[in-house]
């Protein structure tokens, strides 16, 4: 009996199974994958073409469905000549400003406070339930008590998006602070690093991506409670904009409106996803 | 001369109705190299973290140059089995970190840390990420950051485990090259046996239930290699499987076959 090496065998022939596959899986194709952003271009397509035949159609009252076009030339009107005494743009700033703002606030309070819940127990102990609470309430809910307690004026608007990112960011950093290796902690330490500097130099920049995330996640929950906000006595932004066209049944500056928040809500996703690459480039390759 | 004493000491972790460590006492001097070698539970990860700082003792006392360890120190820096580099920094601020804690300025820490980095023979990696580099080349990493601290002793907690064979044959030669040039004193835990006897001045063989010494071997294959004899002659040598047989044997003592 002859031994055969491994070269001597011979190639497997194309399509051949090679033995280790599942029976049950198929043989790799070989045509091209059809990409995910392809199957996503031609769905938003189809929806475009499903909502141009409704409205042609007539299916439904303009009232209920205006037509695509209709929408558009809202926009174009928005943009030159404004709607209720400000242009798209102002509209837009106004409500990012607002957004971006509130954003910073959350940071600023939701990073220490995710620090404390991670690495102390007093602080979590403290904050958690805090957090807890205030989680699951809904921005109308608490809208009247901010306007009671600190009036009508541009502060209340974003703290009431503040307070709606303020449990993503802290818990997202809660997390990532307890994720940190004890042995990266460890190995700090025994290189004479105070606790001081290991929160600085080890414990943060190990939270970094997780905090990343939660910033994400904090500013889908702040376009969502964007509208609340603007209910409180605003004259501009996008939410603002959105209820007083609602109020007169406008509904193609409605719809106009809802997809500029959600064409910037998706460029902010892109726009964070990007960051992410180049502040934390080792996030998933550990 | 500093040494590192441990003396009587007992671990007890909390929750555990046994302690994991019993009345264990280990002097090291600078320039000793010490290898913590037994079964699995013996507590010689528990020993070492009571010498680096990171485990009181329950009973006993830990002292470092006549002082008691009351924590961690950079005069007793660690290394770990997995790396635990900083991904966020390059591997020359990784070694250079320990002088950034002490304010040295950024040019010359990077050339200390260049420097180092050349000790370990990685000298043209300092602007390499981390997740570049190979799991040896990140022990490597790991042992020039430990020494830019300037220890007194280095403390290794199984450094070389979760290297590949060949590369931790290599690896081996490089922890004796700068055993020898660092002065300094080592503490080392590790799984292997030949691995010990290479490296060790003195081996302490543990068992557990709970931890305690059974032998100590005083051993000088790593000195012939720091004299200059070959690593592959000091292997072959007779008297090198005899003492493998030796210490395999005390390991083993007590445990049904």
């Amino acid at each position: 009996m002859s031994v055969s090496t491994y070269s001597e065998r011979p190639a497997a022939k194309a399509g051949e199974t090679d033995g280790f596959s599942v029976p049950w899986s198929r043989p790799r194709p070989k045509r091209a994958v059809v990409s995910g952003r392809l199957v996503s271009a031609v769905t938003i397509l189809l929806l475009l073409a499903a909502w141009t035949a409704a409205a042609s159609l007539e299916l439904v009252s303009p009232v209920f469905l205006p037509s695509p076009a209709a929408v558009w030339a809202k926009f174009v009107v928005g943009a030159r000549d404004g709607f209720v005494d400000a242009t798209l743009l102002q509209h837009t700033l106004a409500s990012l400003w607002r957004v971006f703002a509130a954003l910073i606030v959350a940071i600023l309070v939701g990073v220490p406070i995710g620090l404390a819940i991670g690495i102390s127990r007093i602080g979590r102990g403290v904050f958690d339930p805090l957090l807890e609470f205030l989680r699951p309430i809904p921005p109308l809910a608490y809208l009247p008590l901010i306007i009671i307690w600190f009036g009508i004026g541009e502060p209340s608007k974003i703290l009431v998006i503040a307070i709606a990112m303020l449990a993503p960011v802290a818990l997202s950093t809660a997390a990532g602070v307890r994720g940190v290796s004890r042995e990266r902690v460890d190995a700090a330490r025994s290189l004479g690093a105070t606790r001081a500097q290991v929160i600085r130099h080890v414990i943060l920049p190990s939270a970094l991506p997780s905090i990343l995330t939660g910033l994400r996640i904090a500013l889908g929950a702040g376009w969502s409670t964007l509208v609340a906000a603007e209910l409180v006595a605003a004259t501009r932004g996008l939410g603002f904009m959105i209820q007083s066209a609602a109020q007169f049944l406008v509904t193609d500056v409605v719809v106009m409106g809802i997809l500029v928040i959600a064409i910037i809500a998706f460029a902010l996703e892109f726009v964070i996803r990007r960051v992410e690459r180049v502040l934390v480039p080792w996030a998933g390759r550990e | 001369m500093t040494h590192l004493i441990l003396d009587k000491v007992s671990v007890h972790y909390d929750g555990q109705p046994a302690p994991a460590v019993e009345r264990v006492s280990l002097d090291i001097a600078k320039g000793d190299f010490v290898v913590l070698v037994g079964r699995s539970g013996c507590g010689k990860t528990s020993l070492l973290n009571v010498a680096a700082g990171l485990v009181e003792p329950a009973g006993g006392l830990a002292t470092v140059g006549g002082r008691p360890i009351t924590g961690p120190g950079s005069d007793r820096a660690v290394v770990f089995q997995n790396d635990a580099l900083f991904p966020w920094l390059t591997a020359r601020e990784n070694v250079a970190f320990a002088l950034r804690l002490r304010g040295v300025s950024a040019d010359k820490r990077a050339r200390r840390a260049d420097e180092l980095l050349s000790l370990v023979k990685l000298g043209d990696a300092g602007d390499k990420r981390i997740w570049e580099l190979s799991g040896g080349m990140r022990q490597r990493v790991g042992l020039a950051r430990a020494l830019a601290a300037e220890p007194e002793f280095l403390l290794l907690d199984e450094p070389l485990g979760a290297l590949d064979a060949l590369t931790r044959e290599r690896m081996q030669t490089t922890l004796l090259d700068l055993w020898a040039a660092a002065q300094v004193g080592v503490l080392m835990v590790t799984h292997g046996i030949e691995e010990a006897l290479v490296l060790a001045t003195r081996i302490v063989v543990l068992a557990p239930g709970p931890g305690h010494v059974v032998r100590t071997f005083e051993t000088h294959f790593g000195r012939r290699y720091a004299a200059g004899e070959p690593i592959r002659a000091i292997k072959a040598d007779p008297a090198f499987a005899a003492a493998r047989a030796e210490l395999t044997g005390a390991i083993f003592e007590g445990e049904a076959a």
